[in-house]
C-alpha cells in the first residue's frame, strides 16, 4: 500500500514540476513572440488588402501604414480611387480619428465595441490592436510539434469574444505561423496564417491571411516596402497630420 | 366485360405477384419521400410577384431570419436582461447561426459635435443593476427609432432576439436546435418563436403528427363501417388492402417523381383511404349479389357487371381532383390534385384486377351466404326510404320548392363568402406558431415581410433619395411602422460626418460614407454585392385582405409615378403574394368548379350515351355545391387553400349517387315501363347503397377534424356536409325532377 502511495506522490510531484516548467516555457515562448512582433520602434510600409468573399470574388484596397510603438498607427488608403485619401488614425485608449477627404473633415470615433470588423476586413478592432499577447492572454504549452510550439492562449478579460486562441510559434525565430480563434461555444471561428520575412534586424509579417470560417470570407494583408526605425515622432500621429 | 373478367381470373397469380412486387418497390421508395414545410416553394414561378418574392427573400436573407420574443411586465430589469443575454449567447454559439441581435448585444452609435461613439447599448458583461441606470436605459432605448418597436416593443413589455441563419445551413435542424436550447434554459418569462425557419419546423411537426394520427384513425373508422356493412373478414380486408396499396403506390410514385409531402398532400392517404375503398366495396357488393352456385362463375359475372359503373365512379372522382391542376395558384394544390387523381385510378385498377384475382387465388370466397340482415335494412327502408318515396310522390312540387328555397338562401350566403390567405390562420388558435405570430403582430408591427426592390446605382444620390421618399410614403400607411434601407444608414453616417441627417448630393461623399458601412452584418440584407440592387425592408401589420389590397394598389401607383430609367422599382413581399393568392382563390374556385362540372357532364353523357342524363346527373351535385358554398358564406368558414378544393371533390364523389339513381331508373324503366314504380324501386335499392356509401366516405373525411391544420379540419367538415348534401339531393331533388319530368311527358303523350 505504502509503495503505491509513494509512487503516486512521486508522479504527482513530477506532474507538478512538469506543469510548472511547462507554464514557464509557455510564457517565455509568448514573451519571445511579443518581442519579435513588437520590438521595432516604428514602421512604415505599403499595405495591400485583398478581400475574398465566399464566391471567390476579390476586392483590392491599398493603403500606406505608419506605426509607432504598439499603439499609434495611421492607415492612408490610396486605392480604389473612390476611397483614396481616406485615413484612419488610431491612438491609445480606443480612440480613432477618421478623415474623409470628400467631406474635408475628420471625426473622432471612440469604439468600445471591439468585436466589430475593421473597414470591411475580417480583422476585428480587437485583432488589429497591438496590445502584447502576454498581457492579453494566459498561455499554456499544449505540445511541441515539428518546428513549432503550440500554445493555448486564454484571454485574461472575460469580455473577449474568444474562449481561446491556439497559436503555433516558430521554434527557432519565435514568430507566429498560425492562430486559430475559438468562440465561447468552443467552435473555431477564425484562422490567421502568417508569413514572416526578415527585413533588416526585424521579422516582418509580410502576409497575413485571415479567414472568417463562419462567413467563409477571407482577408489577405500583404506588406511591401517596409522600413523600420526611421524615426517617426508623436507629431506624425496627430489629427493635423491625418488630413495631409 | 365477361371476357376481361375471365382473363383477370386466368392471370390471377401474375396479377397478385406483380401487385406485391410493385407494392414492395413503391413501399421502399416511400422511405425517400421528404416533407416540404416551406410554403414559399409552393408559390408559382410564373407569377412575377411570387417569384420576385422568392428571389429577393433568398438574396437579401429575410427568409433565413428568425425571432424569439421574450415577454414580461417590463423587460428593463437586471434579471430579464440577464436572461436575454443567456438566450443571445446560446444562439450565438449554435452551429448554422450567422448573426444574433438583441437588447444585450446591439450596437449603439451616439453622434455628437466632435464625432461618434460606437459602443454597445448595454454592456453585457456589466448589466445595469441600479434602478436609475435601468430607467435611463429604458428612456434612451425608447428615444431612438432604431430600437423602439424593433428590439423592444412600444410598451416595453416584450423584447425581440433576432437571428439570421447561414445560407448553407440545414435551416430546420438549426431551428429545432435553437428551440431546444432556448427551452432548456427554463426561463420564467413567456417566450415566442417566430420567423420562417421556426415556422417551417412547426409545420413539419404538424405534418408528421397528422400522418401518424390520422391514418390509423381513418383505417379504424373505415374498418368499422365495413364490418357493419359486410360482416365478413373479406369485406373488411380487401377494401382496406386495396386502398392501403393505392396509398403506398401513390406515395411511392410521388417519391420517384421527386415530389414532397406538403401541408396539403399529407392528407392524400386519408382521402385515398376514404375514396379508394369505395371501388372495392362496389366490386364486392356486385360479387355478393350474384347468387350463383358456381362461385367462380359468380365472381366472373359479378366483376363483369360492375366494371363500367366503377370506372365511371372513379373517373368522375379523379376528374374532380384533376380540375385543380387548371385552377389552382399554389403548386402544392396542383400536386395534391394530380396525385389524388393518380391514387384514385390506382384504387380503381386494383379493385378491378387485384380484388378478383385475390379472391380467386386465395379462395377468399364467402363461407356462407350471410343471413339477410333482418334489423338494419328494414330500419333504413321503413323509417327513411319508404316515407321518403311517399313524400316525394305526394308532393314532388313541394320538394322542388323546398330545394328552390334552400338554394335561394344559399345563393345569398355565397355572397358572404370570405377568403383567408393569412398563413397564421392555418394553425389552430392555441398553436404556438399562431400565438407567436399574433404576438409579433401586436408588439412588433407584424410579421409579413415587405420588400421594395430598387435597381440602379446604389451609390447615386438620386437613387438613395428615391428610397428615402419611398420609405416616407410607405410610413404614411397605418399598417407600416418601421422601414429600413441602406439610404437610412447613409443619412445617419452623413449626420456622423456633421452634415445633417440627409443624403449627400455628391456621389463622392456617398462612396466614402460607404467605407464606414462596408463589412457590417446588416449590409447583405440591404444591398447586393455589386451595388446594383437595394431593398427597403419593412413589415406589414395587418392581415386584413382589404388593407393589403389597398396598400398594394397605392404602392404600385407610387412606383409607377416614381421609377425611371436609372432607378427601377418593384414591390414584393407577403402582402403582394397574399393579394395574388386572394384573387386566385376565387378564380380557382370558379375555374375548377366549371371545369369539373363540364367534364363530369361530358363523361356521364358519353358513357350513358345521353346528354340529358348527363345534365340530370349533374343537378343534385350542382345544387349541393351551391348549398355548400352558401353554408361557407353563412357560417363564416373561409375559402382557403384547402376549402377551395371541397367543391370539385364533392362533385367528383357526389356525382356517383346521381349516376346510381339514373342508371337504376333506366334499368327499371326498361324492365317494367312504369316510371313511378321504377323510381320507387330505385330509391329503395340504390338508396340503401347510397346511404352506406355516404356514411363511409363521411366517416373517412370527418377524421380530418382531428387534423392539426385548420384548413384541413374545415375541409373534412365541408366534404362531410357535401356528402350528406349530394346523397340527400340524389334521393330527393333528382327523383322529384324525374317524377315531374315523367308526368309532364305523360300529360303531353296523353294530349296527343
Amino acid at each position: 500500500m505504502k509503495k503505491v502511495k509513494v509512487s503516486v506522490l512521486v508522479s504527482a510531484l513530477f506532474l507538478f514540476f512538469g506543469l510548472s516548467t511547462n507554464a514557464q516555457d509557455a510564457s517565455t515562448v509568448l514573451k519571445k513572440m511579443d518581442d519579435v512582433m513588437y520590438s521595432p520602434k516604428d514602421m512604415t510600409g505599403n499595405n495591400k488588402i485583398i478581400l475574398i468573399d465566399k464566391n471567390g470574388k476579390e476586392e483590392i484596397r491599398e493603403a500606406t501604414i505608419q506605426q509607432k510603438g504598439t499603439d499609434k498607427r495611421i492607415f492612408r488608403f490610396t486605392s480604389p480611387a473612390s476611397q483614396a485619401g481616406i485615413s484612419v488614425l488610431s491612438l491609445p485608449n480606443d480612440v480613432m480619428y477618421l478623415y474623409l477627404p470628400a467631406f474635408g473633415k475628420e471625426r473622432r470615433i471612440a469604439t468600445s465595441a471591439k468585436n466589430q470588423n475593421f473597414a470591411g476586413t475580417d480583422f476585428s478592432y480587437d485583432d488589429m490592436e497591438s496590445v502584447l499577447f502576454s498581457i492579453k492572454y494566459t498561455p499554456k504549452l499544449v505540445k511541441t510539434e515539428g518546428n513549432v510550439y503550440v500554445l493555448e492562449l486564454t484571454p485574461v478579460s472575460e469580455k473577449s469574444d474568444y474562449s481561446k486562441v491556439m497559436v503555433q510559434v516558430n521554434k527557432t525565430e519565435f514568430y507566429p505561423e498560425l492562430m486559430e480563434y475559438y468562440d465561447k461555444g468552443n467552435t473555431k471561428v477564425k484562422e490567421a496564417k502568417y508569413t514572416f520575412k526578415k527585413i533588416g534586424n526585424y521579422w516582418n509579417a509580410a502576409e497575413i491571411e485571415m479567414t472568417d470560417l463562419k462567413k467563409n470570407h477571407k482577408t489577405i494583408m500583404k506588406m511591401s516596402e517596409v522600413e523600420y526605425d526611421t524615426g517617426l515622432s508623436d507629431d506624425d500621429f496627430t489629427v493635423r497630420k491625418l488630413k495631409q | 366485360m365477361e371476357k376481361l373478367s375471365r382473363i383477370i381470373i386466368k392471370w390471377k397469380w401474375i396479377i397478385v405477384a406483380s401487385v406485391l412486387a410493385l407494392t414492395i418497390f413503391f413501399g421502399y421508395q416511400t422511405k425517400f419521400l421528404t416533407i416540404n414545410s416551406d410554403i414559399l416553394t409552393s408559390l408559382p414561378d410564373d407569377d412575377p410577384a411570387a417569384s420576385l418574392y422568392k428571389e429577393i427573400g433568398t438574396q437579401f436573407g429575410g427568409n433565413d431570419m428568425g425571432m424569439i420574443v421574450l415577454e414580461s411586465d417590463n423587460v428593463f430589469k437586471t434579471e430579464i436582461l440577464q436572461h436575454i443575454k443567456q438566450i443571445t449567447d446560446s444562439l450565438r454559439y449554435t452551429d448554422g447561426v450567422s448573426t444574433v441581435t438583441s437588447l444585450t448585444n446591439i450596437l449603439d452609435i451616439k453622434s455628437s459635435e466632435w464625432g461618434i461613439e460606437i459602443g454597445k447599448l448595454v454592456d453585457e458583461y456589466n448589466l445595469p443593476v441600479k434602478q436609475s441606470d435601468l430607467d435611463s436605459l429604458k428612456n434612451y432605448t425608447f428615444s431612438k427609432e432604431m430600437y423602439k418597436g424593433v428590439i423592444v416593443s412600444d410598451d416595453g413589455t416584450a423584447t425581440a432576439i433576432i437571428f439570421t441563419l447561414l445560407s448553407d445551413a440545414d435551416k430546420q435542424a438549426v431551428a429545432k436546435e435553437i428551440k431546444r436550447k432556448v427551452e432548456n434554459l427554463n426561463l420564467p418569462e413567456t417566450l415566442y418563436f417566430g420567423g420562417l425557419p421556426l415556422m417551417m419546423n412547426d409545420i413539419n411537426d404538424l405534418i408528421i403528427s397528422d400522418i401518424i394520427w390520422l391514418i390509423p384513425i381513418v383505417f379504424l373508422v373505415i374498418a368499422i363501417i365495413l364490418l357493419i356493412s359486410f360482416q365478413s373478414f373479406r369485406g373488411v380486408l380487401l377494401p382496406l388492402l386495396t386502398a392501403g396499396i393505392s396509398v403506398v403506390w401513390t406515395l411511392g410514385i410521388m417519391s420517384v417523381a421527386g415530389y414532397e409531402l406538403t401541408i396539403i398532400s399529407n392528407i392524400i392517404p386519408v382521402v385515398l383511404l376514404a375514396v379508394g375503398s369505395a371501388y372495392t366495396i362496389h366490386v364486392l357488393n356486385s360479387i355478393n349479389h350474384m347468387a350463383l352456385q358456381d362461385r367462380k362463375q359468380a365472381l366472373i359475372k359479378g366483376v363483369a357487371y360492375v366494371i363500367i359503373p366503377v370506372i365511371l365512379a372513379a373517373v368522375t372522382t379523379a376528374t374532380g381532383f384533376v380540375s385543380f391542376v387548371f385552377g389552382a395558384y399554389l403548386t402544392m394544390i396542383k400536386d395534391f390534385g394530380i396525385f389524388t387523381a393518380v391514387g384514385t385510378i390506382i384504387a380503381l385498377l386494383l379493385s378491378i384486377f387485384f380484388v378478383p384475382a385475390m379472391i380467386s387465388a386465395l379462395s377468399m370466397y364467402r363461407k356462407k351466404k350471410t343471413v339477410e340482415d333482418t334489423e338494419k335494412k328494414p330500419v333504413l327502408t321503413h323509417k327513411i326510404l319508404i316515407p321518403l318515396t311517399q313524400t316525394l310522390f305526394k308532393h314532388p312540387k313541394y320538394t322542388i320548392t323546398a330545394w328552390a328555397f334552400i338554394l335561394l338562401v344559399s345563393i345569398i350566403g355565397i355572397f358572404q363568402i370570405e377568403t383567408s390567405v393569412n398563413m397564421a390562420d392555418y394553425f389552430k388558435r392555441d398553436n404556438p406558431t399562431r400565438v407567436a405570430e399574433e404576438v409579433m403582430q401586436k408588439k412588433f408591427g407584424g410579421s409579413l415581410p415587405i420588400f421594395v426592390v430598387f435597381e440602379g446605382d446604389m451609390q447615386s444620390p438620386e437613387v438613395l433619395q428615391k428610397m428615402i421618399e419611398t420609405q416616407r410614403f410607405m410610413k404614411e400607411d397605418p399598417s407600416i411602422d418601421v422601414t429600413q434601407s441602406v439610404a437610412d444608414l447613409i443619412e445617419q453616417m452623413n449626420d456622423v460626418m456633421g452634415e445633417g441627417k440627409r443624403i449627400p448630393d455628391d456621389k463622392a461623399k456617398i462612396e466614402q460614407l460607404w467605407f464606414l458601412l462596408d463589412g457590417q452584418d446588416v449590409m447583405p440584407q440591404l444591398v447586393n454585392d455589386d451595388l446594383t440592387k437595394g431593398v427597403i425592408q419593412s413589415k406589414f401589420a395587418s392581415v386584413d385582405t382589404k388593407d393589403i389590397e389597398a396598400f398594394t394598389k397605392k404602392m404600385n401607383r407610387f412606383i409607377e409615378e416614381n421609377q425611371n430609367e436609372y432607378c427601377q422599382i418593384e414591390l414584393t413581399g407577403m402582402p403582394s403574394v397574399y393579394d395574388k393568392l386572394n384573387s386566385s382563390l376565387l378564380n380557382s374556385q370558379r375555374n375548377s368548379l366549371l371545369i369539373a362540372i363540364g367534364m363530369v357532364i361530358f363523361i356521364v353523357s358519353a358513357i350513358l350515351r345521353s346528354v340529358s342524363k348527363g345534365v340530370f346527373a349533374a343537378i343534385p351535385v350542382v345544387a349541393t355545391i351551391i348549398v355548400l358554398l352558401g353554408i361557407m358564406g353563412i357560417t363564416g368558414i373561409p375559402l382557403d387553400i384547402a376549402t377551395v378544393l371541397v367543391g370539385s371533390i364533392a362533385l367528383g364523389i357526389g356525382i356517383d349517387y346521381s349516376i346510381h339513381i339514373i342508371t337504376g331508373f333506366n334499368n327499371h324503366l326498361l324492365e317494367n315501363g312504369d316510371a313511378e314504380k321504377s323510381i320507387e324501386s330505385v330509391i329503395l335499392l340504390s338508396g340503401k347503397a347510397i346511404i352506406i356509401n355516404v356514411a363511409s366516405v363521411l366517416a373517412g373525411f370527418l377524421v380530418l377534424l382531428f387534423s392539426q391544420i385548420v384548413p384541413l379540419q374545415n375541409f373534412g367538415l365541408l366534404i362531410g356536409i357535401s356528402m350528406i348534401g349530394s346523397g340527400f339531393s340524389a334521393l330527393s331533388l333528382l327523383p322529384a325532377i324525374l317524377i315531374l319530368a315523367n308526368r309532364k311527358r305523360k300529360i303531353t303523350a296523353n294530349n296527343h
